[in-house]
């Protein structure tokens, strides 16, 4: 691809770099009115002041003030809480399955992978109203669990890793079969450890799926204090909805963790995608 | 690739030894979580849409397809296929037009691309329920940002002698017309990264020697597009497009968030104009408590999504046939 429009890459790059302006934009714009105060931003009538003067922390104060109406410390914890636990679970019980159907054979195994892989064409909207009532039958609505186990269920993780065990040569199982290994010992010893750009693929965008759930947590949680950032932002507007600067810090606070995350882990997301076919949520 | 990938994959290599229960224990806690989750609720969710089932009632009666054939006569069922359909056909060609033209570009720049990449990228990582706080804050008609910009560039324009009218601010969330177009140009900035990293991914699957060859025979840029890297690019093309289509038919957060989560403005946005399939369902089953129904919505929506899905792949690998063959 270098050898296409290689000579004008000037005229390529005004574009771009318009484009990148475009996208970014909106974001600074988010933060820029978090800092605001509240008169800048109504009275702000073609203003249009990037830099916020004078800059306060007030719209983040009026943000953590109103613990009992928006408990947003208590919606942090859950979205972190809700994020680690659903990543920790999705990496065990998927590397484990992976494992089973790529690497040990029992009967029934390429049905049931393919009664997997057919399900991944399902809207998730499907399962919405039904898993509700189950949840509800089961007594984990509003729980932690709620949060947790259907966020874990789908397939796409199971089939992901083992496309990657796939990859892993025979050989080196047979070898560590000879030195007295079982299956535990070769998933532990052997698959594992060469597989960590999967895993860590897996694990960051489960990390980052959870982490955003809309839906989920929308539907199968209730009072104020089990919900998440993302559930908790829509609370904080459906009664602030014209207060642009609290509504922006919110917004702000529910966006900087996963932007930082993102940051840290580009390389891996990127290539992540581009080997998975991932494209995001 | 594209459809034969799939039996292929689903192939294991065949092993000489059985490995009898031990391999079945070890799918065992994903199945359990996989049942529990996602097969007996795809199940369940059909048989509640043959029954009228009101969530507080204690009876729920069969009604066989009942609820399918009160869908295909609500005028408002109707109205939300509609925008959905709008919306699908907003976003699928202009998100994937601005993915591969974003693709295109990263692929031919020689500096700063990893920069490019991240900031395209980026709004992906966000929730929708962020996005769409602050897309209604920069839509907002009298001091959201892009009309203010817009009415600067319009006075701008005007004070330069161009024969343009006043700017009157746009109405982007307040008049009927505008609310689907608004939804989908939100949508373009929150999605095009995801699948501009898929395109570029197809365009270094394209070896340098094609262009190279091209060059030496004096193709321009555009005809170098089009007998190269266009059919070249087909397989990742069918690919985002399938589940660009399924992700845009489930469209809902956008709504939610915008409309419906605003105490006391219209629960679907103006003239019901941000209603979608996804939203419905979700009135009818969370809001009106009439679950069999919101159910059935549910499965019509699937219905549509299997159909087209099939559809894609029927047209668009046999042309991807042809051009392998040709």
């Amino acid at each position: 691809m270098r050898t296409l429009l290689r000579r004008s890459q000037i005229w390529l790059h005004i574009p771009m770099f318009l484009l990148a302006v475009l996208f970014l934009a909106p974001l600074l714009w988010m933060i820029s009115t978090a800092f605001k105060a509240p008169e800048d931003i109504i009275g702000g009538l073609g203003t249009m002041q990037w830099l916020p003067r004078p800059a306060t922390t007030e719209n983040f104060r009026t943000v953590m003030g109103r613990a009992e109406e928006f408990p947003i410390w208590r919606w942090t914890f859950n979205s972190v809480f809700v994020s680690l636990a659903v990543t920790l679970l999705v990496l065990t019980v998927d590397a484990l399955a992976a494992f089973a159907y790529s690497r040990l054979k029992w009967r029934g195994r390429d049905q049931i992978f393919a009664l997997l892989v057919a399900t991944m064409l399902v809207p998730g909207q499907v399962l919405l109203i039904p898993s509700y009532l189950l949840i509800r039958r089961l007594g984990l609505f509003d729980t932690y669990g709620a949060l947790i186990f259907p966020a874990a269920a789908g397939a796409f993780g199971v089939f992901l890793l083992r496309q990657f065990f796939l990859t892993i040569p025979v050989e080196l199982e047979e070898a560590a079969r000879l030195d007295g290994c079982g299956p535990l010992g070769i998933l532990r010893h052997v698959i594992l450890p060469l597989s960590k750009p999967a895993l860590a693929t897996l694990g960051i965008f489960t990390f980052m799926g959870t982490w955003n759930a809309f839906e989920g947590p929308l539907l199968f949680t209730d009072t104020l204090t089990m919900r998440t950032l993302p559930v908790g932002i829509t609370i904080f507007q459906g009664r602030y909805n014209i207060e642009y600067g609290p509504l922006m810090a919110a917004a702000a606070l529910a966006a900087i963790p996963v932007t930082i995350a993102f940051l840290i882990f580009q390389r891996h997301i990127i290539k992540g995608i581009s080997l998975t076919g991932l494209a995001g949520r | 690739m594209s459809t034969r990938a799939l039996p292929e994959a689903i192939q294991a290599p065949p092993s000489r030894r059985s490995d009898g229960i031990s391999g079945f224990l070890f799918a065992l806690p994903h199945l359990l979580l996989f049942a529990t989750f996602v097969l007996v609720p795809v199940l369940y969710g059909l048989y509640i849409s043959l029954h009228r089932w009101h969530v507080l009632a204690k009876e729920h009666p069969l009604i066989g397809l009942g609820n399918y054939g009160a869908a295909l006569s609500d005028d408002i069922f109707w109205i939300a296929l509609r925008n959905t359909i709008y919306f699908v056909v907003l976003i699928v060609p202009l998100g994937n037009l601005v993915s591969l033209l974003l693709a295109l570009g990263l692929a031919s720049v020689q500096r700063l691309g990893t920069f490019y990449k991240i900031v395209y990228y980026l709004p992906v990582v966000i929730s929708i329920a962020v996005v769409a706080v602050l897309w209604r804050w920069m839509y907002n008609t009298e001091i959201g940002l892009i009309n203010l910009y817009l009415g600067t560039v319009v006075g701008w324009l005007r004070s330069i002698g161009l024969p343009l009218a006043p700017f009157e601010p746009l109405p982007w969330l307040s008049n009927p017309s505008w609310v689907m177009p608004s939804i989908a140009l939100l949508t373009v900035w929150w999605t095009a990264g995801g699948n501009m990293v898929l395109y570029l991914a197809g365009l270094s699957n394209i070896s340098d020697d094609y262009y190279e060859a091209a060059s030496i025979d004096g193709a321009n840029a555009w005809q170098r597009f089009w007998a190269i890297t266009w059919p070249l690019l087909r397989p990742t093309t069918l690919f985002c497009l399938v589940f660009s289509v399924l992700g845009a038919f489930q469209v809902f957060g956008q709504s939610y968030v915008l409309f419906t989560s605003i105490q006391g403005g219209p629960q679907s946005g103006p003239a019901r104009s941000g209603l979608t399939l996804a939203l419905y369902m979700y009135l009818q089953g969370f809001r009106q408590y009439e679950i069999g129904y919101g159910a059935a919505i549910a499965y019509l929506l699937f219905a549509i999504v299997l159909v087209l899905t099939i559809l894609q792949f029927r047209l668009l690998s046999n042309r991807d046939d042809a051009t392998a063959k040709a």
